[in-house]
């Protein structure tokens, strides 16, 4: 039942994108949106309901989800594997241009529909062509699924249990919402790029409006970027044991590149607003933008890098590929056909002002996009040049972009008083010197107690002097109303960056981690204080039995406990108990468990608070720009 | 003025720092985080909790003790698993670095060119 209404409303959404694209009057474009996004949320709820009813005569279902799944991660399998955060995918896609539709749309002209609608005729076409989370199983495996049809009315098999979701991804609830913050974040840059295309194939007298159109459409995919690699890193830290917040994986690099291409456009974009300069680089952000979110989709999908994210391939990477290719063109095509537009574009005449310093923003964002780029696929290539396979680790990432970043950092010193004019150093170290000197004192004082090297040295110093001049700015001028509130969002967001940047370079370079071995009932002393283990207890779930392992020190206690999933054959899965300061974490996981005797790996994590405030105060940057209507 | 002076001496001060409180990291620190464990996705030893992780770092930790050298080691872990076991490939394979920093700099040099205006 749910199989045959999936598959026809998939190719109902499909056909309808196609007349979409055909069509030329205008009061059809708004019902076959709208038709369009009610049949996306038809069909997530259609196979949402297939997993609490555990349709397992539907492919998707068998393999990702189990009649012992509980009732959470059930809701969350829908984006647990490929085909069905394809599905994902679309239902945002249809919404970003239902939003489109309504807010940007180019009134003169419907090109821009067009465009979208192609793109997600190109992801539609997918779950109707290659691969459906409706696919019906027609053939058995052992747990599971093994063979799926696409056409509807097949005789169907039913297995009788599923295979179950990744334990990893049953883990914890953030299960439910890191990934389709994400996907909103990747799905919205559709947008900007729909703007820019539309806007300048369309060629109007006054064509700076694309510029507008694409940086508002930028904001919302940017913020909700943050806000999903944010959680990302929080999960990994915080629930599965992991150590880390942040590991240069592949799939994290492509998530991170476009989120700085994001940034550096919301930079620029401002520039050419005010001083119609960078005309032809803006267009080439926003098209790097769209096709970055792709590029990373085929990363993550393809199977062609190994990762802890990384899931199940099929010929997903080749359509992606097409798909990148396809678009590139289009996108190619309409910007050779502005050459004359764009070479209205102003020179740079104030290199320390405010333009020249939005240019260095984008020199160095872009520069550190571009590394993180090279060294993403830089395995494949050596592979396929040299025949040798090699891997680019920590080290690559710290040498290279660790320096571009401490410089954004330093760059954003400047940031809370730029001119069109040249800045006046000698001025700005007038009026600054109070707080440049109490920084550096502060920073001194702070290093005291710590390991130091250069890099820790510049950091901390800059830090502070970014978070001293951005609050010292914020009580003297939030309230003056004569200021535009998108700078307050700006001001927030480089506070946030300031307070981010000291704790993670804490982290980068004090933390140091050891083992120990160890008995029930006794205790151990790290970094001066001393920890109680007690005895485990087991605790059985239907879809997992989990040994915890409370640890105490100075009555707080806390649990260590190893996941160890039913169907599933991966490793058991620690979650972490950590012993929180606003300094530093004592972050313990348990290795190895042999009767009543366990191996634990005890971290020193420092920063981690800090940087977790950081990135909240980043991430509330926005609250400025909603007032921004009231004025 | 008094203030400069101030700010001269404080990054005077700043800057000796790492030479009097110096990060030293243990040798077996910096290569447990150098080499990958291959069956954990991308993770090195030093990250992973896997018992192959931690047999390898046992292995690592006895090579240190009976202190072979730098390229002892390499070629130890390298003739066994491949150079894809070494996640710092940077002090072997220096056109690792000289790439991207070639691209990088080609693109700074294009894009400033373009902008700048001769006067």
């Amino acid at each position: 039942m749910i199989y045959n209404t999936g598959i026809i409303f998939s190719w109902i959404s499909f056909v309808l994108l196609v007349i979409l694209f055909f069509n030329k009057k205008e009061i059809y474009t708004e019902i076959l949106v709208r038709l369009n996004l009610f049949v996306q949320v038809f069909l997530f709820c259609l196979l949402e309901i297939g997993l609490f009813l555990n349709d397992f005569s539907i492919s998707y279902i068998a393999n990702y989800s189990a009649e012992s799944t509980p009732p959470l991660y059930k809701f969350a399998s829908l984006w647990g594997s490929l085909d069905g955060s394809i599905l994902l995918w679309n239902l945002c896609l249809s919404f970003f241009m239902y939003l489109y539709l309504k807010s940007y749309k180019d009134l003169s002209s419907d090109i821009d529909i067009k465009i979208f609608s192609l793109i997600m005729i190109f992801f539609v076409g997918y779950t109707v062509f290659s691969s459906s989370p409706f696919a019906g199983c027609i053939e058995l495996a052992a747990v599971g699924c093994n063979n799926a049809s696409l056409l509807p009315f097949q005789e169907l098999v039913t297995s009788n249990i599923g295979r179950g979701p990744n334990p990893l991804l049953q883990n914890h609830p953030l299960m439910a919402i890191h990934p389709p913050m994400l996907y909103i974040g990747y799905v919205g840059m559709t947008m900007p790029f729909v703007a820019a295309t539309s806007r300048l194939y369309s060629k109007k007298q006054n064509a700076n409006d694309w510029i507008e159109v694409a940086e508002k459409t930028t904001y919302i995919p940017w913020l909700f970027l943050t806000i999903g690699i944010t959680l990302g890193a929080a999960w990994s830290y915080e629930v599965l044991g992991w150590g880390g917040y942040w590991a240069w994986d592949p799939v994290e690099n492509v998530s991170f590149i476009p989120w700085l291409l994001a940034t550096a456009f919301l930079h620029s974009a401002k520039i050419q607003k005010s001083q119609n300069t960078l005309l032809n680089w803006n267009y080439i952000l926003v098209g790097l933008m769209f096709l970055s979110t792709i590029f990373g989709t085929f990363v993550t999908r393809s199977g062609v890098l190994i990762s802890v994210h990384a899931f199940s391939n099929g010929n997903i990477g080749t359509y992606l590929l097409f798909g990148m290719i396809l678009f590139g063109i289009i996108f190619i095509v309409i910007g050779s056909k502005n050459v004359e537009y764009f070479s209205n574009s102003k020179k740079i005449d104030n290199w320390f002002g405010k333009a020249g310093f939005f240019v260095y923003n984008n020199i160095f964002l872009f520069s550190s996009a571009l590394v993180i780029f090279i060294g993403t696929i830089f395995p494949l290539i050596y592979e396929t040049l040299y025949d040798r396979q090699i891997t680019i680790g920590r080290s690559y990432y710290d040498i290279l972009v660790g320096p571009l970043l401490v410089i954004l950092l330093g760059l954003m010193i400047f940031s809370n008083k730029l001119t069109i004019k040249n800045l006046n150093i000698n001025k700005w170290f007038k009026e600054n010197m109070i707080l440049i000197n109490s920084s550096l004192a502060i920073s001194i004082l702070t290093l005291l107690t710590f390991d130091n090297s250069y890099i820790l040295v510049v950091t901390v110093a800059a830090s502070f002097m970014l978070i001293l001049i951005t609050v010292d700015n914020l009580f003297k001028n939030f309230r003056k109303s004569k200021i535009n509130k998108t700078y307050w969002t700006g001001q927030i967001a480089h506070l946030g960056i300031a307070i981010f940047a000291f704790g993670i370079i804490l982290n980068v370079s004090q933390s140091y981690s050891t083992e120990k071995e160890i008995n029930s009932f006794e205790e151990f002393t790290f970094n001066n204080q001393t920890y109680f283990v007690y005895d485990s207890i087991e605790e059985s779930f239907p879809e997992k039995n989990v040994i915890k392992l409370p640890i105490s020190n100075q009555n707080t206690t806390k649990f260590t406990s190893l996941n160890i999933f039913n169907n599933s054959s991966q490793q058991a899965i620690s979650s972490p108990a950590v012993f929180r300061t606003f300094k530093n974490d004592v972050y313990i996981t348990v290795k190895f468990i042999d009767e009543n005797s366990y191996k634990l790996i005890v971290r020193n994590n420092y920063g981690i608070f800090i940087m977790w405030i950081g990135l909240f105060v980043s991430s509330i940057s926005f609250v400025p720009r909603l007032s921004k209507n009231e004025k | 003025m008094k203030n400069r002076y101030l700010t001269l001496l404080l990054l005077v001060l700043l800057f000796t720092l790492p030479s009097l409180f110096p990060d030293n990291e243990s040798r077996y620190e910096q290569w447990s985080k150098s080499l990958l464990c291959p069956v954990c996705q991308g993770e090195t030893i030093y990250d992973s909790p896997s018992e192959y992780a931690d047999d390898m770092g046992a292995i690592l930790l006895e090579q240190i003790n009976k202190g072979l050298t730098d390229d002892q080691i390499y070629t130890f872990w390298v003739s066994r698993y491949g150079e894809r076991i070494i996640t710092n490939p940077i002090n072997r394979n220096l056109e690792i670095l000289f790439i991207p920093l070639t691209l990088v700099f080609g693109f700074v040099l294009l894009f400033v060119r373009k902008l700048y205006v001769k006067k």
